[in-house]
């Protein structure tokens, strides 16, 4: 069983559509490289320069806010990812 | 400890009659305060049918407990009066500093009765209250009056005034703060119908907590754990200059009085190219977010255009509906919007409204005085404003909004309203995220984006469950965003610093600034925006609106959407009924949408029934 990374509407326009794909990592982080190697348009949106987030993503585990630390969260098959891109218009 | 439960200030123009109480013990625990008790108020002090621009209408202006405290993001106010332009409940939010005055001055309510035969303003000092001359400042702009106030009353004073289009009667003038505007609704027309130009307020910082110590320690852990949160880092750089980044890719940006989802060449108006033109930042009492971003324009035919914005709606307001990717255009718009006094979202809605009816030549240039309306042209969208804000020409129409508009055009120009209950849609389409359209159908205000906004559908915030942005089911969320923003709102708390990793110390804070432990439960916070929320419906019912007045328009619910390279083609709003009915019997109502006795009851709401029997 993978673990399954649900992507916020607008990366879904990024990666032509894509809503959700399944990763095998251990870790939030390591499931994100794996989104990232697999969709490079995402890598910037997705780590800063110095390899975190970017300001403004959240991630949630089965619901659950990943912070603090969220990269590097446990995470295990069955579970599932989601990236959360808040700006808030107002 | 002491509760404290906030003072009101009762000025009646009329008679020049000033007075000071105290809210309620019960009223405090029951509504919290703010919109809390703005909707207790207007529910309890305004006759149905009352006249939103006669003597018996009323301006209530709230700060929270909360306001004026070193805790961050906390001090905005909020206005409820009787809407001139939806004739419905009206809230109405703005920021700077006037609501941390209010408090400084101990008051939570200023509630304004009567008329005044003269244009006047209202000065009030911690111990005093006067209704005083507005001979040098009636028909200045809102600039002008609050430099004008300050030299008055020295620079203790902060204030909250109207511009021309409040006194032309505008229907959907704003309240205008420094820079920042309570917009919606038309609360600076119930000002300027009162000849109220202004209230300013001069006083310095006194806090009046029932637990300081308990605040403080919880105010500290607030402000650290905002300042650590991504969202708050994002928002302080960006403010909202750059949410059209997101809408336009996603589709839901509209565009020509929403006919498309995305605008042709949308990456001329990224928050990126706004950002050339910053000049400076600007915000509201204690928010180091500032999140207000100054802009000039220093080249062509704007050149000097400058403003405290736009943020995204106004951006959207002034490019959207006339399909225009000039940000100079829309900075000298926004501009003049908060100069003269004007709602930015309802004034590009009512342009974008007209631009469509001159391509379908229901109306032409001689209507127009020679203007002409075509989609790209952003010339006639600036002189609009103007004659809008002065009744000039057919700004005297158009300062009327889209549905009187529409009665006095005639020729089936109805079907081109976007608005719901009468008030204007905002920047959001809803056929590309439906329980943000459903929010605009379902709101006390009517179509008003920060009533209940479904981050769930346009950012994939998975809480308290994620949602399909197309799917019409989300009966809960669309309830579950309602009742959170009203609790929050009697906060006063930021919407966009709600979502900055501290709402776990909200009640606390509120416990410890009345005195009152109920607050700490969530739970309990959740029922108390339920319970306005109901109280809103029951001002609504009493005024005539009820399920007819909850759809989108037909545009929304009959045409597909075009979103261009966006996903979401062809999307449209279909289950209107169904939504409704699931949403009613959610929230414990008829079918009709009237609250049943059963719920009233849960809510404490018990001498409401009465009031609603047989609508
Ligand atoms: S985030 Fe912006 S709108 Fe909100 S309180 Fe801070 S400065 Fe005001």
């Amino acid at each position: 069983m993978t673990v399954e990374i649900n992507i916020p509407p607008v990366f879904q326009a990024m990666v032509k559509g894509v809503h959700r794909i399944d990763v095998n990592g251990g870790t939030v982080g390591e499931c994100l490289n794996e989104m990232a190697a697999k969709y490079p348009q995402l890598k910037a949106k997705l780590f800063n320069k110095r390899g975190k987030l970017p300001h403004g993503i959240s991630i949630y585990i089965n619901g659950e806010n990943a912070f603090p630390k969220p990269l590097s969260k446990p995470v295990r098959p069955g579970d599932k990812i989601y990236i959360s891109h808040i700006v808030l218009g107002g | 400890m002491k509760v404290n439960t906030g003072k009101i200030l009762r000025i009646n123009l009329s008679t020049g009659k000033v007075s000071r109480e105290s809210v309620p013990e019960s009223t405090a625990a029951e509504f919290i305060g703010a919109r809390g008790y703005g909707v207790k108020y207007l529910y309890d002090e305004i006759a149905p049918g009352t006249d939103p621009l006669g003597e018996k209408n009323k301006v209530i202006m709230l700060a929270g407990p909360l306001a004026g405290t070193m805790a961050q993001a906390v001090s905005r106010w909020i206005v409820c009066t009787r809407s001139p332009l939806t004739g419905a409940f009206a809230r109405s939010v703005c920021g700077a500093d006037f609501g941390a005055w209010m408090r400084f001055a101990d008051l939570e309510i200023i509630i304004i009765e009567g008329k005044v035969d003269k244009p006047s303003y209202i000065h009030i000092t911690p111990d005093g209250c006067k209704i005083l001359s507005a001979k040098e400042i009636w028909g200045k702009d809102t600039r002008e009056t609050q430099a004008w106030l300050n030299s008055q009353h020295g620079k203790d004073t902060r204030t909250a005034c109207i511009g021309p289009a409040g006194e032309n009667l505008v229907k959907y003038a704003a309240i205008v703060s420094d820079r920042r505007t309570a917009g919606r609704c038309g609360t600076g027309t119930v000002m300027g119908s009162k000849n109220l130009k202004a209230v300013a307020i001069t006083a310095t910082r006194v806090l009046h907590l029932a637990d300081p110590d308990a605040y403080n320690t919880l105010a500290k852990e607030q402000v650290k754990i905002m300042g650590k949160d991504g969202g708050f880092l994002n928002h302080k750089e960006w403010g909202t200059t750059s949410t059209q980044d997101i809408t336009n890719a996603i589709g839901i940006y509209p565009v020509r009085n929403f006919r498309y989802g995305q605008k042709v060449g949308w990456q001329k108006l990224v928050g990126a190219e706004y950002r050339k033109l910053r000049v400076g930042k600007m915000g509201c009492y204690s928010c180091p977010a500032r999140c207000g971003m100054i802009h000039t324009v220093t080249s062509g035919m704007y050149k000097g255009a400058h403003s405290e914005g736009p943020e995204y709606e106004s951006i959207w307001a002034f490019t959207g509906p006339i399909d225009s990717d000039n940000i100079e255009a829309s900075i000298r718009a926004d501009q003049l919007c908060d100069d003269y006094g004007l709602d930015t979202i309802t004034t590009g809605s009512t342009i974008g409204f007209a631009y469509e009816l001159y391509e379908k030549g229901l109306i032409n240039k001689s209507d127009t005085g020679g203007l002409e309306l075509i989609y790209g042209k952003h010339e006639p969208m600036v002189a609009l404003v103007e004659k809008i804000a002065m009744r000039d020409g057919i700004g005297d129409l158009l300062a009327e909004g889209t549905v009187r508009a529409a009665e006095k055009i005639g020729k089936g120009s109805d079907f081109y309203t976007m608005q719901v209950k009468g008030l204007e849609m905002p920047a959001y389409e809803p056929r590309g995220a439906k329980s943000q359209g459903y929010n605009y159908a379902t709101a006390s205000v009517g179509a008003n984006h920060c009533y209940g906004y479904a981050a769930q559908d346009i950012f994939g915030a998975p809480f308290p469950h994620p949602t399909d942005r197309f799917d019409e089911g989300n009966a809960d969320i669309v309830i579950f965003n309602q009742d959170d923003t009203a609790a929050n709102e009697c906060g006063v708390v930021c919407a966009f610093a709600a979502r900055w990793g501290w709402s776990q110390l909200y009640g606390k804070l509120l416990a410890a600034a009345r005195g009152i432990d109920l607050y700490k439960d969530d739970a309990y916070l959740a029922q108390v925006g339920d319970r306005m929320f109901n109280l809103e419906r029951a001002f609504n019912l009493r005024e005539g609106f009820g399920r007819k007045d909850d759809y989108l328009p037909k545009r929304i619910r009959t045409e597909p959407l075009h979103t261009r390279e966006a996903e979401g083609e062809g999307q449209m709003v279909s289950h209107s009924d169904e939504f409704l009915d699931k949403y009613y019997s959610l929230r414990g109502w008829t079918k009709q949408g009237v609250p049943t006795d059963k719920k009233l009851k849960e809510l404490g709401l018990d001498a409401v029934i009465k009031d609603i029997k047989g609508k």
